[in-house]
């Protein structure tokens, strides 16, 4: 609990200051913020609630299409060959540049911003997993093999379990990329709610409250989907398992 | 062949060459082998003679280049579950306990969970290591380790088992003991091992039967038959006669094995994979 109170507290203590100490001009006071998210919690939680469709949308995609195509990747020499340059090639591209072209494609709304969060969690879901099964110990495929294992239980129970400490890696980053792809995507492509959305609208009123406000809920998503999504899979899984140090 | 005594596992005029592109290379020139039902077969060789690449070839793993690998006189394949396979390094998996990695293989064959839980456990019993069916791997020791590879193994009752230097990454005092546990588990269960090791002491302690293969490109350089009624002393003279002939062949190819490796930058041959 401290682990989790301390940080929390030294930023709030540092904004506190900043504010008091007048550097930022535009910089709210946190209490003004808190104010806000109170007074204005219906809007709020309705931007909450947009971008958290949104993000498990594109997310659980990245992540359904992103593992088995880095499981592919790891175990197939041509597969490999085939795709590793073009994830190279793609993977330095900013989500948010291919967000025009989206929206030629398919206009603002929904459709558009679950694509860029997939886009944004993809390709290092993709990349880790790949990388993880690349190193697995060849002696856990044989073992497999030679106990009479099809290809689709080398799958299952040797390469995704064994890839494991690479695929939660891989998705703690696709929280990351996927939650800058969302705020982005959504000042450019959301018509009427998001969080993204919210603190580039409020830029037209100069509701800077408002801003920080949304900032504030953003960050707290991102550290819970940390703390209560990819953590406890870590306990549970290759902590467990002793294949990291705990 | 001896009359009357069928082969469980023969190898006929192996030949493996490794072939990397631009370089080729000569693992095994030919072996011919045929170990019997419940015999307790050990190759040993200088080290890097191909010993452990004529067991992935029985294994499966890999295919020789020419020459059969026959069990119960029909060509081995690829990979199957009439053969057991134990890893030098355990190759246990991590995320499953001491009872999940010993009835993998009986699920995977499809054994109903009961029924797979309940042969594994016997097993575990079997190797020793009761008490310990819901561990992780990676709280156990060394030892306990190869005693999970070692039941898992045998758990779903292949034709022979396989042994690829089991006990070499164990300390001394614990290798020692596995021997014992291994001919113990042996004698209950009678399968025909086939055992790789570069240690004589080891080959002699173990086997019915030592297997010398020369230097690379290994062929078989000779056999002797062991007929000493275990447990076999350390001390005993017969025991230290057989690992003295044993000796004798193979101290002349690690000799020579030695020179070739002196004489030229010639490339050491690939391991196994």
């Amino acid at each position: 609990m401290l682990i989790f109170i301390l940080p929390l507290a030294s930023l709030v203590i540092i904004w506190w200051t900043v504010y008091w100490m007048g550097l930022i001009r535009v910089l709210p006071s946190p209490i003004e913020v808190a104010g806000t998210m109170v007074s204005r919690w219906r809007i709020l939680l309705r931007d909450l609630g947009s971008s958290a469709v949104r993000i498990a949308a594109g997310f659980c995609l990245a992540m359904v299409i992103g593992i088995p195509v880095g499981l592919l990747m790891g175990t197939n020499r041509y597969v490999h060959f085939l795709l590793r340059p073009i994830l190279t090639l793609l993977l330095p591209v900013p989500t948010l540049a291919w967000v025009p072209i989206l929206l030629i494609m398919w206009g603002v709304g929904d459709q558009t911003i679950i694509f860029a969060i997939f886009l944004g969690g993809f390709f290092s879901i993709a990349y880790n997993t790949a990388t993880g099964v690349r190193g697995i110990d060849q002696d856990l495929i044989l073992a497999a093999r030679i106990m009479g294992a099809s290809r689709r239980e080398l799958f299952a129970k040797v390469l995704l379990p064994g890839s494991m400490v690479s695929v939660l890696a891989g998705l703690r980053l696709a929280i990351g990329y996927s939650w800058r792809a969302l705020v982005g995507a959504e000042m450019l492509a959301a018509a009427s709610a998001g969080l993204g959305f919210r603190v580039f609208n409020s830029w037209r009123f100069v509701a800077v409250d408002v801003m920080f406000a949304s900032l504030v809920i953003i960050m707290a998503i991102g550290f819970i989907m940390e703390r209560f999504l990819v953590e406890p899979l870590e306990r549970r899984t290759v902590k467990r398992w002793g294949m990291i140090r705990v | 062949m001896k009359q009357g005594i069928a082969a469980k596992l023969e190898a006929r005029h192996i030949r493996k060459e490794f072939d990397d592109g631009d370089s080729k290379l000569l693992a095994i020139e030919d072996i011919n082998l045929s170990v019997r039902e419940s015999e307790f077969c050990v190759i040993v060789g200088p080290s890097g003679c191909g010993k452990s690449t004529f067991l992935y070839l029985a294994a499966g793993f890999e295919k020789p280049t020419s020459g059969d690998i026959l069990l119960n006189g029909k060509p081995v394949k690829g990979p199957g579950p009439d053969r057991g396979f134990v890893f030098q390094e355990f190759a246990l998996y991590p995320w499953k306990t001491v009872l999940g990695n010993v009835s993998f293989g009986l699920e995977i064959q499809g054994m109903k969970k009961e029924e797979a839980k309940e042969t594994a456990e016997k097993y575990i019993e079997t190797i020793g290591l009761q008490g310990f069916e819901n561990a992780y791997p990676h709280t156990l020791s060394g030892g306990m380790k190869q005693r999970v590879g070692i039941a898992r193994a045998l758990a779903y009752d292949p034709e022979v088992l396989l042994m690829d230097e089991p006990f070499g990454s164990l300390d001394a005092q614990t290798k020692k003991l596995m021997q014992q546990e291994l001919l113990r588990v042996w004698s209950q269960t009678r399968k025909t091992v086939l055992y790789v090791t570069h240690s004589v002491v080891e080959a002699s302690f173990l086997a019915d039967r030592v297997v010398v293969l020369t230097a690379r490109p290994s062929k078989v350089k000779g056999i002797i038959d062991i007929d000493i009624p275990r447990p076999r002393s350390y001390t005993d003279e017969d025991y230290l006669d057989v690992r003295e002939r044993i000796l004798g062949l193979l101290d002349e190819e690690v000799a020579r094995a030695y020179r070739k490796d002196q004489a030229g930058p010639e490339s050491t041959p690939p391991e196994p994979s």
